[in-house]
């Protein structure tokens, strides 16, 4: 192996590791706040790249505009699919499994009607077009505008969402119907405006992920379908409600997909068709071993308390 | 019949029963109070196997069950009811009422397959529940789905069905709770009634003392996770330690 | 316009029967036993694998012949091997046909078995489903990138059904589909005897509250595995017959689309009712096929709008509704599991009639 092999790798890992921080809080979030492991996070996620191709084919290639418009669109779908599906069901006393049945033909009605578009305004594997710089180039390592774009709106936006949720009465909302809905309902919190606006942040954020995963490679409608396992993997090693550990898993799924691949393909000669396997084997091992992932560490004292 | 030595069972930190020791004789109704948070549904929890308790013994008629699976602890004839109402609520009451029954035949996938082997048994056990829910004033329910039963039905029926898997001793948390006043009292009779046509021993947690202390024979109050007084019910109402912790005088 | 319509009936219920027997499985491990099984395909895929195996190894074999390797550089000559061998010997055909059944039921039962074991650990219950999942795509990944079961991503063709050699293609068809029917019913049978009866009982009170059925008596860890062990051969069993219906064996036929195609069948007819099963599994397959035809007729009158994505809104959308306004399905769930309350009412009507009788001779 090259250095600059293990050093694009690596960059790789930064790149997708963000993104998939990204999306992967969100998922987090919903499932922590809402309880509902969405499956239809996928198609917020492809929501959001088709926002950004659109309106950098038809309206402006600023990348600016066209990552931000993808906020607004996949949050207010977002809202819609709470309002119309999620929330009905909820109020019906819904099993956990009825929920995400629901999650999943959410899904599959908004990727397919995005196939139903995008084969008729031939819009399959579309690029959202910004010129290629190259920024830094010290040695092996070459960093381009997009990996900058990536990486830092990416690092931003959960950085952002972490200070919301801790230092705003929102945030501190959430995190009261996080820990438990009965009583933050007792106390006050207005749970249906919380929920909304936990929806709203939720699609926002997948749908910006979506356009930055479109400058990163291409747009599909099967995108957010092909990531959403990755992102679920780094929302298992958080435990499915610590936010660091989500992003800490995000890195560590992007790595072992990236660097770690690498290094079995040129040590053991591992194909690299193999590669779309590591996420699930991390998502089947953390929950056998470890199910509360990183989630779990130095709160120990808190669990199984309410017995 | 149970005995247990300084049992323990902690969930991180916190000792949620912190080293009770206990008897019940064959035959006796013990009540079980405290505050609440004192321990005491993890207490049953840990006795009927649903907790693995972190230290010492606890022994049904001598044999040690502390860490047996809930139904081997429950093929030794003990058996417990829990303070939410716990039916098999997309089921028919009587449904409710056959499951517990020992030893079914067309429980195993290759037996059930032909009819002819469990269904003479099934038979029997069908007059067998009929009788309980017969007594249980539950008979014309017998076919409606178990949510369909009021609440006092499903306590009944949750003490009731018990009764096919054939226990000796029962645990009861909270039999009355969500229960009108009126029905509480009955519920109490109808264990008392149990007691003596099935010689039934029985442990109840109940809030509602003043139901509680005219059926059982002794009792023991819990505190922080400890048993802190024990005796008989006039000796619990003089107690003063009882009365501090248990009714902040 | 149905060009052929008997051979469309024909192999549409080859279609229903592989589906039902999908169907049926799912139903006893969710519909009664509540065990989310969001891996199903993985389970149909062994019975597919299985297949696989047999017709490059096998067969050749019980032929008297050496078995070429199936990939590679000797693809075409093993293909023309076991296409030979199912044209012209075929009660060799046959028998690796059900051995191949055989095989596939073991191998399916010993992986369910195993499947079950996570949720003894798992701390939330749909864990498990997202185990299950996980766990069918990494083995569809692994079998795509592994050559000696299916050849990787090229995939195995020549797995035929085991009555090519008769003389005309309806006849052929026919003899499957009746074969398929017949293993269709023969799980119906099964499905709908363990879903009645005292065990089938157990299934329920394990999907109301494991904990409490456990504290009952019941072995809740021996009851899951059992299901698992059933459910799982049946969908082996029907993965073999699905797979030799198409003839050709694909890692990417079986995905998480399959597993939800069977999960929309289940709801829509009816969670733990076995004839609920069967409906689900019968107008899933008609609207497949439907959809099918009318992509192949919008395409030809140069339509741009393509029914075969239309089909998974479609699904989805019966899916969505069935959840929201109909939970219990088309044919809800039956309440008296074993006849035991018939009986009970049979038994009081008996003590009435006697009391009266007493009533009378006292009278």
């Amino acid at each position: 192996m090259t250095l600059t092999q293990l050093v694009d790798s690596l960059v790789t890992t930064a790149q997708v590791g963000s993104l998939y921080a990204l999306m992967a809080v969100g998922l987090t979030l919903t499932m922590a706040v809402v309880k509902l492991p969405n499956f239809a996070h996928a198609e917020l996620i492809t929501f959001g790249a088709y926002t950004a191709l659109v309106v950098s084919l038809f309206v402006t290639t600023n990348p600016l505009f066209a990552i931000g418009l993808a906020f607004p669109a996949s949050a207010l779908l977002a809202w819609a699919i709470h309002r119309l599906v999620y929330r009905p069901l909820v109020r019906q006393k819904s099993t956990t499994y009825v929920l995400i049945l629901s999650s999943f033909a959410v899904g599959l009605i908004v990727r397919y009607t995005l196939f139903l578009l995008a084969d008729r305004y031939d819009l399959f594997d579309k690029r959202i077009q910004i010129p290629l710089q190259v920024l830094v180039a010290i040695g092996p390592l070459r960093l381009t505008n997009i990996f900058v774009w990536v990486t830092l709106s990416s690092i931003i936006l959960v950085i952002l969402l972490t200070l919301l949720l801790n230092f705003t009465s929102l945030g501190r909302q959430m995190r009261a119907l996080a820990d438990n809905d009965t009583l933050a309902r007792v106390l006050g919190v207005p749970v249906d405006r919380v929920t909304d606006l936990t929806w709203v942040l939720v699609g926002g954020m997948a749908g910006v992920a979506g356009a930055l995963w479109g400058l990163y490679t291409f747009v599909d409608p099967l995108v957010g379908w092909l990531i959403l396992l990755p992102v679920f993997a780094a929302a298992v090693l958080g435990g499915m409600r610590s936010f660091a550990g989500t992003i800490l898993g995000a890195y560590i799924v992007a790595f072992g997909e990236n660097t770690v691949m690498l290094l079995l393909n040129q040590t053991f000669g591992l194909d690299f068709s193999f590669k779309p396997a590591i996420p699930f084997v991390i998502i089947i091992l953390v929950l056998l071993i470890r199910p509360q992932g990183f989630g779990g560490i130095g709160r120990s004292a808190t669990e199984g308390g309410n017995a | 019949m149970l005995d247990l030595r300084t049992v323990r069972k902690h969930f991180g930190r916190l000792a949620a029963v912190a080293g009770v020791s206990l008897r019940v004789e064959a035959g006796e109704i013990v009540g079980l109070i405290g505050p609440n948070g004192s321990g005491k549904s993890t207490l049953l929890s840990t006795i009927a196997g649903a907790y693995c308790p972190d230290d010492g013994e606890i022994l049904l008629d001598g044999q040690p069950i502390g860490g047996l699976a809930p139904d081997q602890i429950f093929a030794r004839g003990l058996a417990r009811s829990y303070q939410d109402p716990s039916l098999f609520f997309r089921m028919s009451a009587l449904d409710n009422a056959l499951l517990p029954a020992r030893n079914q035949r067309g429980e195993r996938a290759r037996q059930a397959l032909w009819r002819g082997r469990w269904w003479g048994q099934e038979r029997a056990n069908t007059a067998e529940a009929a009788a309980i829910l017969h007594d249980l004033k539950l008979e014309a329910r017998a076919q409606a789905p178990a949510a369909d039963l009021s609440g006092g039905q499903m306590k009944l029926l949750e003490i009731g069905r018990t009764l096919m898997g054939e226990p000796r001793l029962l645990l009861l948390d909270e039999p009355t709770a969500g229960v009108a006043p009126g029905l509480a009292y009955t519920i109490f009779e109808e264990i008392e009634r149990m007691r003596r046509l099935h010689r039934l021993t029985f442990l109840i947690v109940e809030h509602r003392l003043e139901i509680l202390f005219d059926f059982v024979d002794r009792l023991y109050v819990m505190h922080l996770g400890q048993v802190i007084a024990d005796g008989k019910p006039a000796e619990i109402e003089k107690n003063a330690l009882v009365r501090e912790v248990y009714f902040g005088e | 316009m149905i060009l052929d319509p008997i051979g469309t009936l024909i192999s549409l219920l080859t279609s229903f029967g592989v589906a039902a027997m999908i169907a049926l499985s799912l139903n006893l491990e969710y519909g009664l036993g509540g065990i989310p099984n969001f891996g199903k395909a993985l389970f149909v895929s062994i019975g597919a694998y299985t297949a696989g195996v047999t017709y490059t190894r096998l067969l050749p074999l019980l032929a008297g012949q050496a078995a070429p390797y199936p990939c590679g550089a000797g693809m075409s000559q093993a293909l023309q091997v076991r296409t030979e061998i199912m044209r012209t010997l075929p009660a060799v055909g046959l028998t690796n046909f059900l051995m191949t059944l055989v095989i596939a039921a073991f191998i399916g039962g010993i992986v369910g078995y195993l499947a079950s074991y996570p949720a003894l650990r798992l701390k939330d219950e749909w864990f498990l489903g997202l185990v299950l999942l996980a766990s069918s795509e990494v083995v569809r990944i692994v079998v795509r990138g592994a050559e000696p079961v299916i050849c990787a991503h090229n995939g195995l063709s020549g797995l035929s059904q085991p009555f090519v050699f008769l003389p005309t293609a309806q006849l052929r068809a026919a003899a499957f589909a009746g074969m398929t029917l017949l293993a269709a019913a023969l799980c119906y049978w099964f499905a709908q005897r363990v879903a009645r009866s005292p065990y089938g009982r157990m299934l329920k009170a394990m999907r109301e509250n494991s904990d409490v059925a456990s504290g009952l008596g019941k072995p809740m860890a021996r009851t899951r595995a059992s299901v698992m062990v059933i459910g799982s051969a049946m969908a082996a069993v029907a993965g073999v017959f699905f797979v030799t219906n198409i003839g050709f064996a694909s890692a990417n036929d079986y995905v998480v689309g399959l597993t939800l195609d069977i999960w929309v069948m289940i709801v829509l007819g009816g969670l733990g009712n076995m004839r609920g099963a069967l409906l689900g599994a019968a107008i899933i397959t008609l609207l497949d096929r439907a959809t099918a035809i009318a992509a192949i007729q919008a395409n030809m009158l140069g339509s741009q709008f393509d029914f075969n994505y239309a089909r998974y809104i479609l699904f989805a959308l019966i899916l969505l509704v069935m959840l929201r306004y109909r939970r219990q399905g088309l044919l809800p769930e039956q309440l008296d599991t074993t006849g035991a309350g018939k009986f009970l009412t049979k038994l009081r009507r008996q003590d009435v009639a006697s009391q009266k009788a007493t009533v009378n001779r006292h009278a």
